[in-house]
C-alpha cells in the first residue's frame, strides 16, 4: 500500500510537474518572444545609439590631449604628458583671466542679442503671410533665404566691396562730400556685436521664417474666420490668432537657443575679425580657433574647450533649476 | 551566430588596426636601404610628387618653363602645396602630419619643425642617397653640420654658397633699406636725410607732387599690410634694420652682438618704428587701406605708382623699375639715411633657415632626391633661383654665352628681366615666362654663387653686360648722386653704412611648451595692438595704446620669454663669431 501510495504520488507529482513546466515552459517561449522582439527593437536604436557615441561621447577622448603637450609630428604616443599645466596657466595671470573673461562677454553678449532679435523672424513671417499677391511673397521669401545659402567668406566679400575704406559706401560718402577720411566701418572696435548681429539677421531672417510659416499653415482656417465674423481687423487677427498660435513653435526654438548659448559658430568671427575689433569679436570658439589653429597650442585650446563644456553643464543645471521651480517639470 | 561572431571580431580588429596605424604617422617605409653611387639618367614611369613647400606663394601643379625642366629630365610632375595659400598659421602642416604624411618633397625650418619631423617619422633618411648626390656633396661641410647629432641624412641645406660668412650675402641691393621713388626725390633736390623721422616731411612733399598715380587712384607714400605678421607686425621691423638690429623673437638683435633689446622696451627701436607710422598717418601719408590688403595688392599698387616709399629693393623695384619707368628716370633707389646702418645678412656658411627633405611616404624617393641634387647644379640654380632678383634663367632662352665668352641676355631674356613678362617659344614649354618660373620660392644655391661653368655669378644683374645694358637715366641720375657707385652695395659698402651678420647658420632652440604657448598669445596680443597703435587717432592715444600694450603683454608673459630670447640673441651672437673666426683662418 505504501508502495502504491507512494507510486500514485510520484506519479501525480510527475503529471502535476509536467503541467506545471507546459505553463512555465508557455511563459518561456512568451518570455523569449518578447526578448526577440526587443532585441529587434533595440537592434533598431541601435545606430542612433553608435551615432550618439561616435559623435558625442567619443571626442570626449579627445580631452586627453588637455593632459600632454601635443606636438603633432610626434602623435600623442611621442608627445609629453604635462598634468594640469594648461588649466594652471589659463588662472596663472589676471590679464588672461581677464581675456577669458572678455571673450565669455562676448560670445554671451552676442548670443543674448541673436536671442532677443529671434522674434525678428516671427514678425517677418506673420507679416509675410498677410502679403495676398502669391508672386511677390514668393519673390521677397526667395529673396530673404538666398542669404542662408551664402558662405560667411562670401558675406566678407559683399561686406567688404560695400564697406572697405575704398568700399562703395565709402567712395559714394565722398563723392558726396559727407566724409574727407573714409569711415572705418569693418576696422573698428565700435558696436562690433551690433554689427556681427544685423549680419546674421541679414543671412537668417528668411530661413529663420520659414518653421513660423509652416506652422502658421498649419493654423486652423476657422479660427481666423470666426475671428473674421466676429469683426477682427487684420491687425487684430495677427495678434488675437496668430501670435498665439505660434508661441509654442517660437517658446521651442527659443529654449533650443538657450541651450546653444556658447555655441555661436566661429566662421562668421572669424573672417570679420582684424587687429581692430579683435577684442569684441572674439567669441569663445573663435578663441579656442585663434589659440588652437592660429597660435599652434592646440593642447592649451583643447582646455579652454573643455572650461566651454563645464560652462555649459552649468547653465543647463541652472535652467533646469529654474524650471523645476517655475513649472514644477524639468528636463533631466 | 558563430559567423557573426568571427565578422564582428574581425571588423574589430580592422578598426583597431586602423586606429593604430592613423595615430602612429609615418613609419619606417626605407624599402631600399642598399647605399647607391649613381642616379639613373632615364626614368620610366610618370609620377606626381607632393611638395609641401613652407615658402611658396602658389598652390597647385607647376606648369610652364620650370615644369617642363623638371618634367624632361625626371619625368616628374610638382604639385605644390603651400601654407601660405592655404591660410594663415600652421594648420595645414599640422593637419598634413597628423595624417602621417606631409608631402613627398618637404621644404621647411631647421630645428624644431625639422626635429619634429624626424622624431615623428615623416621625414625619411637618404642616407642611402647621399654618396649619389655628387652636386649636393660640394657643399658638405653645410649638409654634415646640418645633419650633425642625428643618426642618418635627413635635410639638405639651402642658401648654400662658397662665399665667406662675413660678406653680405646679397648681391647688388642690400636685403633692406629705404627705397623710395627716386624721380620724386629729385624733384625735391636731393635733400639730406639725417634719421629715420626726417623721412617725413619729404616723404609728405613727394606725395603732394604726385597726388594721384596714372591710373587715377590716389598716392601714398606708405602702404601696409599684415599678411606676414608672426611675432609682431612685420612692416615694422623692416626700418629696424636700417641701424643694424634684426629680430630673434622678441628680441632686437645688432649685427655686431653690440646691443640688445626687447620689442616693446621703452623707448625702444620698435615703438619709433611704429611712432614713425603713426606719425606718417596723422600727415596722411598712409595709406588706409592698409589695415585689410594683402601683400598681392600692395604688390599691384607698387606696379601702378600708387606708393613712393618701401623698405625693400625686391618689392619696388621688381614691381615698379620697368625699362619704361627707368628710362623716364622714374625708379626706386635707396635714399640713404646719414645715420643708417643697414643689416645684412652674412652668407651662411652651413646653408639658411630653410631645408629640403624627402618624405617617409614617398613612393620613389631616389628620384627625389635624384631632383633635389639636381637643384645643387648649375642648371637647378640657374632655372630654379629665377625669380625676381634672382639667377639668369636657362641658358639658351634666357640667356647666352656671347663671342667675348661673357655671358648676355638674350633678346628673349630682355624682355622678361628688363619689361617683366615674354611668352615662352613652344620648345621651352610655352606660356608666359612669369607664371613658369620655380614656384619652390627658395634659392638651394645663392645667385651670387660663381657658376662653375662660366666662372659668372648665377645672377644676371652682377654681370658687365647687363650693367652696361641697363644704363639708363635714373641709374645715371643715382650713381652721379652716389658718388659714383653703381649698385646699392657698392654704396654702402664705401661709406660704411652697412652691418653685417656673419652667417653662423644659427638655429634658434625649441621652446618648451609653456614659454612657446605664452609666446603664441604674447604675439597676438602686440600684433593687435600695434596696428591699433599706428592708426590711433591721437598722440596720447598713441601713448595709451602703447602702455596698455605692454601691461597686457606682461601679464600674459612677455618678460618670461623675452627673457629666452635675449639668451638666444646673445647665443647666436656668440655662433657668429665663432663662424667669423673659424672662416678667418
Amino acid at each position: 500500500m505504501v508502495i502504491a501510495t507512494s507510486v500514485t504520488a510520484t506519479v501525480a507529482d510527475q503529471i502535476e510537474e509536467r503541467t506545471e513546466g507546459g505553463r512555465r515552459d508557455k511563459r518561456r517561449h512568451e518570455k523569449q518572444a518578447q526578448g526577440r522582439r526587443s532585441y529587434r527593437m533595440f537592434l533598431c536604436i541601435v545606430p542612433f545609439l553608435v551615432l550618439v557615441f561616435l559623435f558625442s561621447y567619443f571626442p570626449l577622448y579627445g580631452w586627453i590631449y588637455a593632459l600632454f603637450d601635443y606636438k603633432p609630428a610626434l602623435g600623442l604616443g611621442g608627445s609629453e604628458f604635462v598634468g594640469l599645466q594648461w588649466f594652471e596657466l589659463l588662472v596663472s595671470s589676471p590679464t588672461q583671466l581677464a581675456q577669458i573673461g572678455q571673450v565669455l562677454l562676448n560670445t554671451l553678449a552676442i548670443s543674448f542679442l541673436g536671442i532677443a532679435t529671434s522674434v525678428l523672424p516671427l514678425a517677418f513671417a506673420i507679416f509675410l503671410n498677410e502679403v495676398k499677391t502669391p508672386w511677390f511673397r514668393n519673390a521677397v521669401q526667395t529673396l530673404t533665404t538666398l542669404p542662408n545659402f551664402i558662405s560667411w567668406v562670401l558675406v566678407y566679400m559683399i561686406a567688404f566691396s560695400l564697406f572697405s575704406s575704398s568700399g562703395l559706401v565709402n567712395n559714394v560718402l565722398a563723392d558726396f562730400g559727407l566724409i574727407t577720411a573714409p569711415i572705418k566701418f569693418l576696422d573698428s572696435d565700435q558696436n562690433v556685436w551690433i554689427t556681427m548681429t544685423l549680419w546674421s539677421i541679414w543671412k537668417g531672417l528668411g530661413w529663420g521664417a520659414i518653421i513660423y510659416l509652416a506652422a502658421i499653415s498649419g493654423i486652423d482656417p476657422a479660427l481666423h474666420e470666426s475671428a473674421r465674423m466676429d469683426g477682427a481687423g487684420r491687425f487684430q487677427t495677427m495678434w488675437y490668432i496668430t501670435l498665439p498660435q505660434l508661441m509654442p513653435t517660437y517658446l521651442v526654438l527659443l529654449l533650443l537657443s538657450v541651450a546653444n548659448l556658447l555655441n555661436n559658430g566661429m566662421e562668421q568671427y572669424f573672417v570679420f575679425q582684424n587687429a581692430f575689433n579683435k577684442e569684441s569679436i572674439q567669441v569663445l570658439d573663435l578663441y579656442v580657433y585663434n589659440i588652437g589653429m592660429t597660435g599652434n597650442s592646440l593642447s592649451m585650446a583643447t582646455a579652454i574647450g573643455m572650461l566651454k563644456s563645464i560652462i555649459s553643464v552649468v547653465l543647463l543645471f541652472t535652467v533646469n533649476g529654474i524650471a523645476k521651480r517655475v513649472r514644477g517639470e524639468s528636463i533631466v | 551566430m558563430k559567423l557573426k561572431r568571427k565578422i564582428a571580431a574581425g571588423v574589430a580588429a580592422l578598426l583597431t588596426v586602423g586606429l593604430l596605424t592613423s595615430c602612429t604617422g609615418g613609419g619606417d617605409t626605407d624599402t631600399n636601404t642598399e647605399a647607391i653611387d649613381s642616379f639613373p639618367t632615364k626614368w620610366e614611369d610618370e609620377i606626381t610628387i607632393d611638395v609641401f613647400d613652407g615658402l611658396a606663394n602658389y598652390m597647385g601643379m607647376q606648369e610652364g618653363w620650370f615644369g617642363k625642366i623638371v618634367k624632361d629630365k625626371f619625368n616628374m610632375n610638382l604639385n605644390i602645396i603651400a601654407p601660405n595659400v592655404a591660410g594663415g598659421g600652421d594648420t595645414l602642416y599640422n593637419t598634413r602630419v597628423s595624417a602621417g604624411d606631409l608631402g613627398d618633397l618637404i621644404i621647411t625650418d631647421k630645428g624644431e619643425k625639422l626635429d619634429q619631423l624626424i622624431e615623428g617619422g615623416l621625414v625619411a633618411d637618404s642616407a642611402a642617397y647621399y654618396p649619389a648626390m655628387e652636386n649636393t656633396g660640394r657643399f658638405d661641410a653645410a649638409v654634415e653640420k646640418l645633419n650633425e647629432e642625428k643618426d642618418g641624412t635627413y635635410a639638405f641645406p639651402t642658401s648654400v654658397s662658397s662665399l665667406l660668412p662675413t660678406e653680405p650675402s646679397e648681391g647688388i641691393d642690400s636685403t633692406f633699406g629705404p627705397f623710395l621713388r627716386w624721380d620724386l626725390y629729385a624733384e625735391l633736390g636731393y635733400p639730406e636725410i639725417d634719421t629715420l623721422e626726417d623721412l617725413l616731411p619729404i616723404l609728405k612733399q613727394m606725395q603732394d607732387l604726385e597726388p594721384t598715380a596714372p591710373n587715377g587712384q590716389k598716392v601714398y607714400a606708405l602702404s601696409l599690410f599684415k599678411d606676414w605678421d608672426g611675432n609682431f607686425m612685420n612692416n615694422a621691423k623692416q626700418p629696424i634694420t636700417y641701424y643694424g638690429y634684426d629680430e630673434v623673437q622678441f628680441a632686437l638683435a645688432k649685427a655686431d652682438g653690440s646691443d640688445y633689446e626687447g620689442i616693446l622696451d621703452d623707448g625702444g627701436q620698435y615703438e619709433r618704428v611704429l611712432n614713425f607710422f603713426h606719425e606718417a598717418n596723422e600727415l596722411g601719408l598712409v595709406d588706409p587701406e592698409s589695415t585689410t590688403q594683402n601683400y598681392d595688392t600692395l604688390f599691384s599698387k607698387m606696379q601702378n605708382g600708387q606708393v613712393l616709399f618701401t623698405w625693400w629693393p625686391w618689392l619696388g623695384q621688381s614691381a615698379y623699375n620697368t625699362e619704361e619707368n627707368m628710362a623716364q628716370g622714374k625708379g626706386f633707389m635707396i635714399a640713404p639715411l646719414k645715420d643708417q646702418e643697414i643689416f645684412s645678412y652674412g652668407a651662411e656658411a652651413y646653408g639658411g633657415k630653410q631645408v629640403l627633405a624627402i618624405g617617409s611616404q614617398a613612393e620613389d624617393p631616389e628620384r627625389i632626391a635624384a631632383f633635389i641634387d639636381w637643384l645643387y647644379t648649375a642648371e637647378g640654380s640657374l632655372a630654379n633661383s629665377s625669380q625676381t632678383m634672382g639667377a639668369a634663367g636657362p641658358q639658351g632662352l634666357t640667356w647666352d654665352m656671347n663671342s667675348a665668352g661673357e655671358p648676355e641676355l638674350t633678346d628673349f631674356g630682355k624682355e622678361v628681366f628688363l619689361n617683366g613678362d615674354a611668352t615662352v617659344p613652344e620648345e621651352w614649354g610655352g606660356g608666359s615666362y612669369i607664371d613658369g618660373v620655380s614656384t619652390l620660392n627658395v634659392s638651394v644655391v645663392l645667385p651670387i654663387e660663381t657658376d662653375p661653368d662660366t666662372g659668372f655669378p648665377y645672377s644676371y644683374k652682377l654681370w658687365d653686360s647687363y650693367k652696361e645694358l641697363t644704363a639708363n637715366p635714373l641709374t645715371d641720375d643715382w650713381s652721379a648722386h652716389m658718388g659714383g657707385a653703381t649698385t646699392t652695395m657698392e654704396y654702402l659698402e664705401n661709406n660704411d653704412q652697412l652691418l653685417v651678420a656673419p652667417g653662423a647658420s644659427y638655429t634658434i632652440p625649441t621652446d618648451d611648451s609653456e614659454i612657446e604657448t605664452l609666446r603664441n598669445q604674447v604675439k597676438a596680443i602686440i600684433v593687435q595692438y600695434s596696428w591699433q597703435a599706428v592708426f590711433a587717432e591721437s598722440d596720447a592715444k598713441f601713448d595709451s595704446l602703447f602702455a596698455e600694450l605692454q601691461e597686457k603683454a606682461s601679464g600674459l608673459g612677455y618678460d618670461k620669454v623675452l627673457e629666452v630670447d635675449l639668451a638666444t640673441a646673445k647665443d647666436q651672437n656668440k655662433q657668429r663669431e665663432a663662424v667669423a673666426e673659424e672662416f678667418a683662418e
